[in-house]
């Protein structure tokens, strides 16, 4: 996904003299390309990501189209209040590039993860919020950034993830139907797509699977129409399992009173001591391929009884 | 009248205006903003393009990074009849005009929202700088307290803006010595002051705040590739002989009966400029 938006951003900037990339000291060997094509309009301000955020705040009122690189924990949770009072606060239409969503950088440490993000983003008010599952849906959310007047989060793993969908994204602001089933749907954003999709190979039942890229705002309208016939629906992120899509999703069945029953896969709000890599933590927090089979089977079996 | 008079005239006119709307809306902060009236007048009322012109597309700007001096920058803006009366009448009213600190949705003249320390100064370094990429012009004038140079974003701008050589941006610190909760020469390391910034890579003056011909020529002086810092030695409450150097000025409201005190000593002023440096 990372080179996709970057390729794209090149694109971007070829046409548009105002696309600016500023980056804090990450994306080594990533923005190389961008930098050597663009050196105006490239800044590496280096660990210092107080200064990043309010820099770019800057930039943008400059007249720059800015894009902001960096690794989550140091973009969003290091200059929180920047990002608050300095862009949002200020109406700047910044977007934020993070990369590492979840557990994408196993085992570096709970540093290093980003678990908790989406819920931080939901405090600010204006943010836009995207979670690409695939390169594809990647691309567009930077078609959607492009255009956007508002400040944007992107939020993505690294590289290498699979495709889910078989062409361009039409509209990222939609909930995206993978794959038509009955009964059950599963609801997913990022990374975490290709464990839906494993689990789902040679399984005997088929639930509804749906992409969620954009996590705020979601369109419930779309969203209502394409969960016509389900009775359970499963939320799978690799995040928190408080605070990230499930929440969202309880809010709103709630709210709505919706005859829906909810079974959200996420992580345990815990500090992070295990050693694993990324396969190994999904794994010890019960969201990987395994995991989401058996409770698809179970949201299955339950009904039939 | 000599422009240092005009000057001091403003100067005593925006401090009426604070001290009357102080008390009005029962503010704080109250020296935090008389410590920095000279400094905004300089910048207003001599230095400052404001206005669009044909050989200038872009007027220079101003950031009140210690946003809590709010009330000097409306009485100042007041004054220079860009923002009206009627704002400020309804500062920190109920269902008012304008807020405490600065949200610059609220009224003309306000660049920047501003309030939490060591953001404006961040701001404004890429505001300044991303204009000298599109050959905009205009210049930038930011003023920063002495509570916000303890804001490690400060420090953080401060290393890369003279590594880019942001020569169009001139920082002012509002060096009267005095936060919320005591001296910064006491809580930590403050002094030397300058020659931190030096060390930075930034040209530094050191003026008395509160006298214009030095503040004047500071701020005219030319910015050698490098970003400039005014270290403005100041008093808190300055004009207000009950308010200066006191730490209570960082909290303490003015009553009808002081604002009548306070009146009463700025009056006599206008009619003695010798005593008032």
């Amino acid at each position: 996904m990372r080179t996709r938006i970057i390729n794209k951003l090149i694109q971007r900037a070829q046409k548009d003299p105002r696309v600016f990339l500023v980056t804090g000291d990450a994306g080594y060997g990533v923005l190389d390309e961008y930098q050597r094509r663009f050196p105006h309009r490239f800044l590496n301000l280096g660990v210092a990501e107080q200064n990043m955020m309010s820099f770019s705040a800057g930039l943008a009122l400059a007249g720059y189209k800015v894009f902001l690189y960096n690794i989550i924990p140091f973009l969003l949770y290091r200059a929180y209040e920047q990002l608050r009072d300095d862009i949002c606060y200020q109406r700047l239409a910044v977007t934020l590039i993070g990369i590492g969503s979840g557990f994408t950088y196993a085992p570096q440490g709970m540093t290093h993860y980003s678990l908790e993000d989406i819920s931080l983003a939901l405090t600010i008010p204006n943010l836009v919020i995207l979670s690409p599952s695939d390169p594809y849906e990647a691309e567009s959310c930077m078609e959607f950034a492009f255009r956007s007047n508002k400040p944007v989060y992107i939020r993505i793993a690294k590289s290498a993830e699979p495709l889910i969908h078989t062409r361009p994204v039409a509209d990222v602001r939609l909930s995206l139907v993978v794959k038509k089933g009955r009964d059950v749907a599963v609801l997913f954003h990022g990374s975490i797509a290709s464990e839906v999709m494993d689990a789902c190979q040679d399984l005997e039942y088929e639930p509804t699977l749906i992409s969620m890229p954009m996590l705020r705002p979601v369109n419930f309208l779309a969203l209502k129409r394409q969960l016509r016939g389900i009775h359970t629906i499963i939320t799978v992120e690799e995040h928190f399992v408080q605070g990230g899509l499930g929440s969202i999703l309880e809010e709103w069945i709630i709210r709505k009173n919706l005859p829906f029953q909810l079974k959200k896969l996420g992580v345990k709000n815990e500090f992070v001591h295990r050693i694993n890599n990324t396969a190994g933590m999904r794994q010890a927090y019960g969201i990987c391929q395994r995991h989401i089979r058996e409770a698809i089977i179970k949201a299955f079996l339950k009904k039939d009884v | 009248m000599t422009t240092v008079d005009k000057l001091r005239q403003v100067a005593l006119e925006i401090r009426r205006l604070i001290i009357e709307f102080a008390c009005r809306s029962k503010c704080a902060h109250v020296g935090s903003s008389l410590s920095c009236v000279e400094i905004l007048t300089a910048l207003y009322f001599k230095e400052m393009n404001l206005t669009k012109t044909k050989s200038c597309r872009e007027p220079d700007h101003f950031i009140l990074s210690k946003g809590h001096a709010e009330l000097a920058l409306y009485a100042t803006l007041v004054k220079k009849r860009i923002m009206s009366k009627k704002m400020l009448e309804g500062f920190m009213q109920q269902d008012g005009t304008l807020p405490a600190h600065l949200d610059r949705f609220t009224g003309r003249g306000i660049e920047v929202s501003s309030g939490s320390l060591g953001h404006g100064f961040n701001i404004a370094l890429g505001w300044a700088w991303g204009n000298k990429l599109r050959k905009k012009g205009g210049r930038f004038f930011v003023l920063i307290g002495d509570g916000e140079s303890q804001e490690g974003s400060i420090w953080e701008g401060a290393m890369f803006a003279s590594r880019l050589g942001i020569d169009n941006l001139t920082v002012i610190l509002d060096n009267n010595n005095l936060q919320g909760y005591g001296r910064a020469n006491e809580l930590c390391f403050f002094e030397p002051i300058d020659q931190k910034w030096k060390a930075f890579g930034w040209q530094v003056h050191r003026v008395d705040g509160h006298n214009f011909s030095q503040i004047n020529s500071a701020l005219a002086s030319p910015n050698r590739n490098s970003p400039k810092i005014i270290i403005a030695k100041t008093v808190k409450g300055k004009g207000v002989s009950f308010m200066e150097d006191q730490m209570k000025w960082h909290y303490f409201i003015v009553t009808p009966e002081l604002k009548e005190k306070a009146l009463k000593e700025l009056s006599l002023y206008s009619y003695a400029h010798k005593n008032y440096k």
